[in-house]
């Protein structure tokens, strides 16, 4: 069986699900995948269908472990799991496969990974001001400081970038909502 | 059961899982159903019937009950509190039906 690696490092879930099922479409389909590095085994074109949930525990956890065997249960399998992230993938030939069917819990599923954007965005906050800082004093020597202060901003770029994003998937079902289930 | 009578709509998942379960399923069980009783127009998520699963349970609607043994999928079945809550709920959607038959459909009542 040929094993296929790949590194890439995405921000948006659900860009990286849409990859995943490309790839998927032309027969990779995702076996492993850790601080991105995503592996995969040859299959037939189209064979699986791959969906990422945000867990509201470690995949570790009892909690998530029994949310696990449920999904296995119905024919998901969890392919991968990633600190709170799990790929699952599922035959094609089951059918159409979606994690959540209504609003409700769609919309609770985007809060989640909102909540995880901003309290990194919120936990890396005071580390690059004292970095500001810091460096507008003269404290730190640049040729160190600066690369790092840039990593910074870019990360909370992207982390305030995706939460806006998701803001906006929320506010975009809640409207839905009124109308509809 | 007066203060039954003022219960809110129940969700379509909510609603579709009670009925399945007036006899004991499993998880997929319920799913299959479900799809096929509203002719493949409702297709439950495993994520959404784990959540109303679990949050029926709490209610006290339906319950899990011993599986075989050697069985570790957990069936659950309607409890006679579930069957109340169906009971009033099918109420409010005949009277939302002959309302609309009425007014939209232009029948007779």
């Amino acid at each position: 069986m040929k094993v296929t690696t790949v590194r890439k490092l995405y921000w948006n879930f659900e860009k990286e699900e849409r990859w995943l099922n490309e790839m998927a479409a032309k027969g990779q389909a995702l076996l492993h995948y850790s601080w991105g590095t995503y592996r995969f085994e040859q299959s037939r074109p189209s064979e699986w269908i791959y969906r990422i949930e945000l867990l509201p525990d470690v995949a570790s956890k009892p909690a998530s472990q029994e949310y696990l065997a449920f999904m296995s249960d119905t024919g998901a399998q969890a392919v991968a799991t990633f600190q709170r992230w799990v790929y699952f993938r599922k035959l094609s030939v089951d059918g159409p496969f979606e994690v959540f069917s209504d609003l409700d819990s769609r919309i609770a599923h985007y809060k989640r990974v909102l909540t995880l954007f901003m309290s990194l965005f919120a936990a890396l906050l005071p580390i690059t001001i004292v970095n500001i800082t810091n460096i507008s004093r003269g404290h730190l020597a640049l040729a160190f400081a600066l690369p790092l202060l840039a990593i910074l901003i870019g990360v909370e770029a992207l982390l305030g970038t995706q939460s806006l994003r998701v803001t906006g998937k929320v506010r975009e079902l809640e409207v839905r909502k009124r109308l509809f289930e | 059961m007066p203060a039954e009578n003022k219960q809110g709509p129940l969700t379509e998942t909510v609603y579709y899982v009670l009925l399945a379960l007036h006899t004991p399923l499993h998880g997929y069980g319920v799913m299959q159903l479900v799809d096929e009783m509203s002719g493949g127009r409702v297709n439950l998520g495993a994520g959404t019937l784990y959540g109303a699963l679990t949050t029926l349970v709490e209610r006290g609607w339906i319950v899990p009950v011993a599986g075989a043994a050697g069985d570790r999928k957990k069936e659950y079945v309607i409890t006679d509190l579930g069957r109340d809550v169906v009971a009033v709920e099918l109420e409010r959607l005949e009277e939302l039906r002959r309302n609309g038959q009425r007014i939209a459909k232009g029948e007779p009542r």
